[in-house]
């Protein structure tokens, strides 16, 4: 199939398209369509994959349409080893995010049209080769968030307080309507950032492209490289909850429905980190490898303050949540180690952590749905009624925590590996301690909310996994195993890529200084 | 087969057992036929290390595979596989045999569980089973680590098999955070030897330097794992796990798993001196610290708990001595006799139903394999000439002549006076004396219960004749020999026996029994973790907490807030009146013509 990744990115968004025509009433229907839809991008992920040739490496399966050919900019698909990983992990994520959504009683038509249109966004993110067409496949995949939030999830109450408490006059802190907005305006400034980068190398790059190919090989003069890679670590990195910018995400999460919640911590952080990886380090690589040790050191900030705060934590997505900043300042250590170990560890813990976190939140969906609540102490002995649910729970905190035989210790492993390797060997020291905070906080939520005697009163006849909600549990929860034990199987496509960005790196850092 | 292939089998026979009893969950629910097919993965697993240990015995030579399994540039960063030696096959065959038992023991210990949980337990059973195998087998230090973390998994899991109880619960993950805590020190030193030789083998060649740090982070791993003082805190709250469990796993196999490591990583060690001075006093500060507080236990498992921290840092101490053979000879010994004093444990729990030694008493009367396998077990225990333990503990006790100023070898002489000094107090107020009232109506459980004890009466009796053959497998040197050790060790184990039936046999108390229980050392060290992790862990995690929501959150909070106030106070220069207007229109104006003067 020529068209593979065209088709991959457009089936939801074809779908969604569908779903306009369909009449709100027909509930099955609706859902049928975008499960259709999802399922043909999942299929289409895994025939990427499979007609990916990892011998040869670079990208492939290209595509290309002209958009607007007078500014250079053209809708130009084609993958890499690091987008097999990431289109598979998108895949698997939308059709388990589906299927968890297959209870959504209000306005359910706009809500899948609207995770569609999402999803397709991240699809195009990960194979556009055209720095134009990425930033518009971000910015879609980060707007229909505010209306999912805003709309479907829910809110609560945070109490006033602190130095800045006047602010209570204005904002209802926890509200759906604050998450919704504090996210929105906190990514759109880092896409204001990335907008200003993104000119900025096509201004400088001689040809007046934005095609990524033409702008790898573009040597762009320091003091250019030194304006973008902060805009561009600083604006991907408010999507991948980079310090301090990360105060977005437990609200956010907090507060939006299970699917959104799995698509936006499983797959949308991916695309911050990745737009980091990608567009920094690769495109500006001398400012990147100056700008590192930054990078790395405020990662480590993530990895260890992030454990610490969840471990505050009494309510339970919020726990997950700060979970994820943990967790993406190990994807962010990986990168900022610039070299393979490291970066096939940060891809990998993307997959890794997306996959353990949409596991985490389809769970927690169940747990709340049931027993309407989030607060962990009234909870307790779940694991008498809800066996599955507490199963897979623990696999996904094993996960979580960095145990081997799962995909999470894989990833963690890698991490350390290249930060020990990498120019500031002491990173790996907080890094490692993160992990030991994380078995502490996701230990302790398990046994406060599965283990302990039978609950009694209205929550002893909670239901256990029912239908479709045995997806997400089912198809995660054996990734996590499969990734865990057999690496290969993604870190194949991983480390192709990771070598074919790195090999070019010392040759643009010794043109700078002036070397044959 | 191949020695490969069986190695292959005997490890993932049960991991095959354990993901189909985990797939198939009908079959797990039903209880009973899950424990037939986890008694059969363990078989088959036991049968193929078997066949390996008797063509090593015939002569078969060392074997190695491997595979990639991480990989970065296009070459393995890190490798799976089995490594069949003189280390490793006498463990398979250690671990296959009390595992086996052990889960033989089971099917009647564990009969009056639901058939969920039964099924569950034997579940988790196959699973360790596995990750100790990988363990056992592992080529290099990254796949130890693996099984390592993987058998802590199932540690924890079936410490918190009755989850119900909160104690139990708090139990399990308490175990999980103190071997994890320590793990930080194995990781560590995972990280450093790569960075250093580029591999995660232990015969990788290195400095001196590199080899000390490396041996000293691997080795607070080994602490926490093998339960030796200040980390052993959890091992005694572990025994909220079934008997059995405690028998397999905290005593017999998956503690020692901290020797095994350091006997396997003995290349390293040797160029660390500094690290083997540590652990011999560490060692033999557990050896005795632990063996007074056994002394004091009225609960049967604690007893036992509490001698396997003990009879761990004799290992501990023997490896900081520099004989990694000796400490490996006295885990194998230990194995089989404490694996068969818990399960003799458990079939008195089970007759008595309850673990209080204040219960018990002329079970010998109602009990009589029982009795026979505990007395065999406590003889072993406490190093009586002939058997088992007697050859081990001698070969530690002299390995530590002279070591440390001889302080060390004075001290764990102490302990063994202490051990048969305690052994012969469980002995005599369980077996002995009176029969109580719960003991009334005691009678042996089935076969299943019986025929393990049996079994693994011979090894605990007769394997420390092994010694010599074993020192051969592992290039060791070992031969017994009449010095001044060997007699002092004898007459500390029959001393020791003799003080006990002089000061139980009449119902008394230990000497200064009270003094420790006023002591209670345990607590303390136990406090101090606590106090650490409530002060340390959860007061800096709530200031954390804390900040990020009140001050980091406030900051973007007050950029929002600084928008809203801002445009709000602007929005007062559009009044919307005409005479406003007009009059700023003067005042540029004005203005304007001024600066036009002005210049």
């Amino acid at each position: 199939m020529s068209h593979l990744l065209a088709i991959t990115v457009a089936a939801p968004a074809i779908a969604a398209a569908v779903l306009l025509a369909i009449p709100a009433t027909a509930r099955t229907a609706i859902r049928v369509v975008s499960l259709v839809g999802a399922t043909v991008s999942f299929l289409g992920s895994l025939q990427v994959a499979a007609l990916y040739d990892r011998g040869q490496g670079g990208l492939q399966l290209l595509d290309s349409f002209p958009v607007v050919p007078s500014m250079g900019i053209y809708l130009k698909l084609a993958v890499d080893g690091w987008g097999v990983a990431l289109l598979i992990l998108t895949g698997v994520i939308i059709v388990t995010g589906v299927l968890a959504s297959w209870s959504v009683g209000k306005r359910d038509k706009e809500f899948f049209l609207l995770l569609l249109v999402l999803v397709a966004g991240v699809f195009g993110v990960f194979v556009a080769q055209d720095l134009f067409v990425f930033f518009l496949f971000y910015e879609i995949a980060v707007l229909p968030m505010y209306l999912l939030i805003g709309i479907w999830g829910s809110s609560h109450q945070v109490p006033a307080g602190g130095p800045f408490k006047f602010v209570w006059k204005r904002f209802e802190v926890g509200s759906k309507e604050y998450a919704a907005m504090k996210l929105t305006l906190m990514l759109l400034v880092g896409s204001a950032a990335i907008l200003v980068a993104m000119f900025l190398l096509w201004g400088h790059s001689g040809a007046r492209t934005f095609d990524l190919q033409v702008l790898e090989g573009t040597k762009f003069p320091i003091h250019i490289q030194h304006l973008v890679f902060p805009l561009v670590w600083l604006g991907f990195g408010s999507l991948a909850g980079v310090f301090p910018f990360h105060t977005w995400s437990p609200d956010g999460h907090a507060s939006a429905p299970t699917a959104v919640s799995m698509l936006h911590a499983g797959v949308l952080m991916k695309l911050g980190a990745f737009g980091v990886l990608r567009i920094g380090m690769v495109l500006v690589p001398d400012a990147a490898q100056w700008w590192a040790p930054i990078v790395g050191a405020v990662a480590v900030i993530n990895v260890l303050y992030g454990a610490l705060c969840a471990a505050s934590q009494k309510d339970l997505k919020y726990i997950v949540a700060y979970s994820s900043v943990s967790h993406m300042g190990v994807v962010m250590l990986g990168v900022a180690t610039v070299n393979a170990a490291g970066w096939n560890g940060a891809v990998y813990q993307m997959v890794a952590h997306g996959i353990m976190t949409g596991l985490f939140f389809a769970l927690v969906g169940l747990v709340y749905e049931r027993a309407h609540t989030r607060a962990i102490a009234k909870m307790g002995g779940f694991a008498h009624v809800m066996p599955v649910v507490a199963g897979f729970f623990t696999l996904a905190c094993l996960s979580s925590l960095g145990l081997p035989g799962t995909a999470g210790f894989v990833a963690e492993f890698m991490v350390f590996a290249g930060a020990a390797k990498g120019a500031s060997a002491w990173w790996a020291i907080p890094g490692v301690l993160g992990a030991f905070v994380t078995a502490v906080y996701v230990l302790r939520a398990c046994k406060a909310i599965f283990w302990g005697p039978a609950p009694q009163g209205e929550y002893a006849q909670l239901q256990d996994v029912q239908r479709t909600e045995w997806a997400a549990p089912l198809v995660l929860g054996s990734l996590l195993v499969v990734f865990g034990f057999w690496p290969r199987l993604l870190l194949d496509f991983i480390d192709v890529a990771s070598q074919g960005y790195l090999t070019r790196l010392p040759a643009l850092a010794l043109a700078q200084l002036g070397a044959p | 087969m191949s020695p490969i292939t069986l190695a292959v089998v005997a490890t993932l026979a049960p991991a095959a057992t354990a993901l189909l009893l985990l797939v198939l969950f009908p079959l797990r629910h039903r209880g009973m036929p899950a424990a037939w097919v986890t008694l059969l993965g363990s078989a088959i697993s036991l049968a193929a290390s078997c066949k390996l240990l008797v063509d090593r015995i015939g002569g078969a030579a060392d074997e190695r595979a491997v595979v990639p399994w991480i990989e970065e540039r296009g070459r393995a960063m890190a490798e799976i596989g089995v490594q069949l030696d003189g280390v490793s096959l006498p463990m398979l065959v250690i671990v296959g045999v009390v595992a086996l038992c052990v889960q033989l023991f089971s099917v009647a210990y564990m009969h009056d569980e639901p058939p969920r949980a039964f099924g569950r337990y034997f579940t988790l059973h196959a699973l360790f089973l596995f990750s100790m195998n990988v363990v056992v087998v592992a080529p290099n230090l990254l796949q130890l680590f693996a099984g390592w973390e993987l058998v802590g998994l199932t540690s924890y899991l079936l410490i918190g098999f009755y989850f119900a109880k909160p104690s139990a619960a708090q139990a399990a993950v308490k175990a999980f955070w103190m071997t994890k805590l320590a793990d930080m020190g194995f990781l560590f030193g995972l990280l450093v030897l790569y960075v250093n030789t580029g591999s995660f083998e232990w015969t990788a060649p290195t400095s001196t330097v590199v080899a000390t740090w490396v041996s000293a982070l691997l080795f607070v791993a080994v602490v926490g794992k093998s339960a030796q003082f200040p980390l052993h805190i959890w091992l005694p709250d572990a025994m909220e796990g079934p008997t059995p469990v405690s028998a397999l796993l905290h005593a017999a196999t998956m503690v020692a798993a901290g020797v095994f490591l350091v006997v396997r990583a003995d290349p390293l060690f040797a160029q660390a001196p500094a690290t083997r001075e540590v652990m011999l006093w560490i060692g033999a500060v557990t050896a005795v610290f632990a063996a007074g507080l056994a002394l004091v236990q009225r609960d049967i498992k604690k007893v036992l708990a509490f001698s396997t921290c003990s009879q761990l840092g004799y290992m501990v101490a023997a490896l900081g001595a520099g004989n990694a053979f000796a400490g490996f000879f006295h885990l194998g010994t230990h194995a089989f006799f404490k694996a068969l004093l818990f399960l003799a444990a458990g079939s008195v729990i089970h007759a008595v139903h309850s673990n209080d030694l204040g219960d018990m008493g002329g079970l010998r009367k109602r009990l009589p394999i029982t009795t026979a396998a505990f007395v065999i077990g406590a003889l072993s225990l406490a190093g009586v000439p002939g058997f088992a333990g007697f050859f081990s503990k001698d070969l530690v006790l002299t390995a530590l002549e002279g070591r440390g100023g001889g302080a060390p070898w004075v001290m764990l002489l102490a302990a063994a006076f202490l051990t048969a000094f305690y052994m012969g107090r469980v002995l005599i107020k369980a077996f002995w004396g009176e029969l109580s009232q719960k003991a009334e109506h005691a009678h042996e459980g089935g076969l299943s219960m019986t025929g393990p004890l049996v079994v693994l009466m011979i090894p605990s009796f007769a394997s420390g004749f092994l010694g010599g053959w074993l020192a051969g497998q592992v290039k060791a040197e070992y031969h017994l020999h009449l010095g001044l050790t060997p007699v002092l060790a004898s007459v500390m184990a029959v001393a020791g026996l003799v003080a006990a039936v002089v000061v139980f046999g009449r119902g008394g108390q230990a000497p200064g029994a009270r003094i420790l229980e006023k002591l209670d050392a345990w607590s303390l060290v136990d406090r101090t973790w606590a106090t650490a992790y409530r002060l340390g862990l959860l007061g800096v995690a709530s200031i954390a907490g804390w900040i990020d929501r009140y001050v980091i959150d406030g900051l973007m909070n007050l950029t929002g807030w600084s928008a809203i106030e801002g445009g709000a106070s602007a929005r007062r220069l559009q009044t919307g009146l005409v005479r406003d207007y007009a009059l700023l229109v003067v005042v540029g104006v004005v203005v304007l013509a001024l600066m036009g003067v002005l210049r």
